[in-house]
């Protein structure tokens, strides 16, 4: 493959497909405090079913970091009406897909379906939400692969170069620091079945919870279906947060996670931007930010790859700012004996994109170009479900799917500019770097 | 009522808004070939193009996408990762579009916001764009320059070798790959599937532009080539765009030369172990299975599906949801030449390779033994129906879907494939596993972590 394409801003752009508005084609429903979005699209017998509730990892209390998680992770393992063997039985011999998901702050959920198995999965989303069985070996075995999975992400350059670098800045109880794998393990170990049943009962409920249905679907009887599969359900309650905003830590501004045995170095470099996607000037930094690192023709992938070789990928983009302040990163894979003259060639790139800013041609190609990766990324009942999914958490309403490409190509050059002078700042950066470092860097 | 639901299901596969089969057009140059389901075949009979088109409007989106008939599999020692090292030169320009002049094909695909890519594989490589339906012929137009008028030039073979190995280098930092690629290499003695795709390190050094030369100017040429239009278009101005655009080439001067190599049969079980610094060990399992073609392919993959993908396969009952492993797998091969049926296991910490393999081996011998219950081939061929049908939901991915098909060496498998999955009996997947699942064409890997990576 030519590179692994990071097209992050494709579910962030919205344009209809020109024959109708999205908005006006959707059709949203409270039903006992769920809200219920369905979308009808030209795809045939396929449906993608997304959903959430503010039930990620930050939830979790700061005394025990993992409570979210293994909560979570009990939902697909056994209800009070079907063990999880049978549960899959049911999905599988329709081959129905369902998952959930513990993100930073979401419980997510992830279903697709032919249009015929819609009342199935939306039962067995209803059952297993509502009556986790909560089975003390269950629990015990929950606990097991969490912790594996924890270590095998030590294994991981990428994982723990961003993990890292949530600490470097995001300060504590800032949903989007990660909490480090030692304490997360040690966590997860010492978690009862009593803790994860009180964090259900106080957290869990239909209060806060987001369905989303597009493609082949009928809205009026997913509105039955899940009237009938969620009556009676009551409760939902938001989880606190601390009011904290990420940036200016007192941190070292170099640091080196040492990994053995590893032939690529993974880099992640920069700061965090007290910004929200929805923030005013969020959009002419994200559009900036784009050009820099954006694609192949990107300023850091046309030089520091196409023309001096010395990363497979490497790209700038705006993170994790859907619901809270968020942060602007540069992220690149180097061979450990180029890793020097990468960070250099990038600090160059970084530096002129900075100082000088972008220019009227590269602005008007950007824009171009990011409407049209949306007008193909909702070619799908993911990318469309996606799209939705991102605006509610934004705190849009759904209009702005349609309003979007106007106000993308209302911005000015010097709004793109002013943005990129007036939140980023290369000299506060923090830049980590995960891999058999010889040269262990921390200052 | 089994087989009611995968009828169900085989109902369901029409993808997009087709309903019926489509006509096929007339247009001066080509001929038609066969129309299945809603794909028509025609060859553009001046060179031999073989071009697949299917339309829906659902989305005002269309897929391009060209598939040539040469991967890993073409390679020999000293210039192997040599395809994937072209496939990425190929974005390096021609003498019509270049970076110099401002309209290489990244910054005028980037202009309009395409989807695109390119990928190198065992048995082929594609080149494709996902783009608002009117970009068509702009796309249509780079895509047919660059298949013989590559400029090919050292000076970006350098810059451009570097980045090929830093992809290397990645892969290597990833034991479980490290493990399947030497699993693999030790499966195959003769077969060229003996090596990855991306190659071995000093090749992907050593080779030659003159190599590569020799490498396009062998294998890139009409007649060894598929193009692949799925979405929003009219047939018959998209012919016209193709004999347009690719009419302009001769077919290939020279016969595509044909690989012959055949692997022999494996005699005994044969093993393999990786250390390296890590946290948790691997087992892997592969066995010698047949190529795509072959009509045991659908009951395979129903096996696999059985063995290992999901909560009711027998390796997640046996070892993940008895804390043994983090997670079970199964991949079997999908390519033009007799392949792998492989199975993966994650060791949960502080279980031992011994443990795991010999359990993995118990299962395989039960179910060789037993056999399978019918609940467990129609949720199996269920699932497979229902990722077909997913595998629809836009344009690239009903390309992709194609694409390997095309690979495999006959595209009508995208059809075929899925009817016989309707058709796999209990008896079938016991047959084809004890015709296929034997220790002594299995190879066994294990990776085993030597000290902790980071902390």
């Amino acid at each position: 493959m030519k590179t692994l394409r990071i097209l992050l801003l494709l579910a962030t752009l919205g344009l209809p497909f020109g024959r109708a508005g999205i908005a006006e084609n959707i059709v949203r429903d409270d039903i006992n405090g769920i809200d219920l979005i369905t979308l009808k699209t030209g795809v045939k017998n396929v449906v993608t079913i997304k959903g959430t509730l503010p039930l990620g990892h930050a939830a979790s209390p700061v005394d025990n970091p993992a409570l979210a998680m293994l909560t979570g992770s009990m939902l697909d393992k056994g209800t009070l009406k079907h063990d999880k063997f049978e549960i899959a039985q049911m999905l599988e011999s329709v081959g129905a897909g369902l998952g959930f998901g513990v993100g930073t702050e979401t419980l997510g959920i992830n279903g697709k379906c032919l249009t015929k198995d819609v009342p199935l999965v939306i039962s067995l989303i209803a059952e297993q939400l509502r009556e986790p069985a909560f089975s003390p070996e269950e629990f015990e075995k929950v606990k097991k692969q969490y912790v594996g999975a924890l270590k095998q992400a030590l294994d991981n350059t990428n994982l723990q170069a961003a993990d890292n670098f949530s600490r470097a800045v995001y300060p504590l109880g800032h949903p989007n620091r990660k909490t480090p794998t030692t304490e997360m393990i040690a966590a997860v170990e010492r978690t009862t079945l009593d803790e994860v049943k009180a964090f259900y009962a106080e957290y869990y409920g239909p209060a806060h919870l987001t369905l989303i249905l597009v493609g082949d679907v009928d809205s009026a009887a997913i509105e039955s279906d899940v009237t009938k599969s969620f009556a009676g359900w009551a409760g939902g309650k938001l989880p606190e947060t601390l009011d904290v905003v990420g940036g200016n830590l007192d941190t070292a501004r170099e640091q080196t996670v040492f990994m053995a045995d590893k032939t690529n170095v993974s880099v992640v470099w920069g700061q965090a931007t007290g910004m929200r996607y929805s923030d005013p000037d969020a959009l002419a930094l994200r559009v900036g930010t784009d050009i820099l690192g954006g694609g192949f023709s990107a300023r850091l992938m046309g030089n520091v790859r196409d023309k001096e070789g010395l990363t497979y990928g490497i790209y700038g983009y705006m993170a994790n700012d859907n619901l809270r302040d968020g942060d602007w990163r540069i992220w690149a894979n180097f061979a450990p004996d180029l890793l020097d003259k990468g960070i250099e060639s990038t600090r160059r790139q970084l530096n002129k994109w900075h100082n000088e800013g972008v220019t009227a041609e590269e602005l008007a190609d950007r824009i171009s170009g990011l409407s049209g990766e949306y007008k193909v990324g909702l070619s799908t009942t993911d990318g469309m479900a996606g799209a939705i999914l991102s605006a509610l958490q934004r705190g849009y309403d759904l209009s702005w799917l349609d309003e979007y490409p106007a106000a993308l190509s209302s911005l000015t050059l010097d709004q793109v500019n002013s943005a990129i002078k007036k939140y980023i700042d290369p000299d506060k950066m923090v830049l980590i770097k995960a891999g058999t470092v010889t040269d262990v860097t921390n200052k | 009522m089994k087989l009611r639901i995968l009828h169900a299901l085989l109902l369901a596969m029409l993808p997009f808004g087709a309903t019926a089969t489509p006509e096929s057009v007339a247009v001066e140059g080509f001929s038609h070939v066969k129309t299945v389901g809603d794909v028509s075949e025609y060859v553009l009979d001046d060179n031999g193009l073989q071009v697949l088109l299917m339309t829906d409007d659902s989305a005002p989106v269309v897929t391009f996408m060209v598939t040539y008939r040469v991967g890993s599999r073409n390679e020999v020692t000293g210039t192997t990762g040599a395809t994937h090292l072209l496939e990425h030169l190929m974005f390096k320009g021609t003498p019509n579009y270049n970076r110099e002049k401002g309209n290489n094909i990244d910054q005028v695909l980037e202009a309009i916001g395409a989807q695109y890519n390119a990928t190198t594989w065992l048995d082929r490589t594609n080149y494709y764009a996902q783009i608002g339906s009117e970009h068509l012929e702009l796309y249509m137009a780079i895509e047919a320059d660059r298949m013989r008028n590559l400029l090919l030039r050292d000076e970006d073979r350098q810059p451009e070798m570097t980045v090929v190995r830093n992809e290397f280098e990645i892969g290597e930092n990833d034991p479980t790959q490290v493990l399947d690629k030497e699993m693999t290499a030790v499966a195959y003695l003769a077969h060229p599937y003996h090596h990855s795709t991306i190659g071995w390190r000093s090749d992907i050094e050593g080779v030659s532009i003159e190599k590569l030369q020799e490498f396009y100017n062998t294998f890139y040429w009409p007649d060894n080539s598929t193009v692949t239009i799925i979405g929003d278009f009219d047939p018959a101005e998209a012919l016209g765009l193709v004999k347009k655009y690719y009419g302009a080439f001769l077919k290939a001067p020279h016969p595509i030369p044909q690989l012959y190599t055949v692997e022999p049969e494996q005699t005994g079980q044969r093993r393999v172990v990786v250390k390296k610094a890590g946290q948790l060990g691997v087992v892997g399992v592969a066995y010698k299975s047949p190529s795509a073609r072959h009509p045991d392919q659908a009951a395979l993959q129903v096996l696999g599906s059985i063995l290992a993908s999901g909560k009711n396969s027998r390796l997640y009952r046996a070892l993940t949801d008895q804390s043994l492993t983090t997670d079970v797998s199964d991949y079997v091969g999908f390519f033009h030449d007799p392949s792998l049926f492989n199975l993966w296991a994650n060791l949960a910490p502080g279980v031992t390779h011994e443990q795991v393999e010999k359990i993995i081996f118990e299962e395989v011998e039960k179910l060789k033994k037993d056999g399978v219950t019918q609940d467990e081939v129609t949720a199996a061929a269920s699932k497979k129906l229902a990722d077909i049908a997913f595998a629809r939901d836009g344009s690239f991915n009903v390309a992709s879907s194609i694409n390997e098909c095309i690979a495999a060496g006959d595209w009508t498998l995208y059809y075929t494939l899925e009817e016989d999955y309707g058709k796999v009996t209990p008896d079938d997947v016991k047959r084809v596993a004890n015709r296929y699942l034997n220790e002594d064409q299995s190879v066994v890997g294990w990776f085993i972590p030597l000290v902790p990576a980071a902390e």
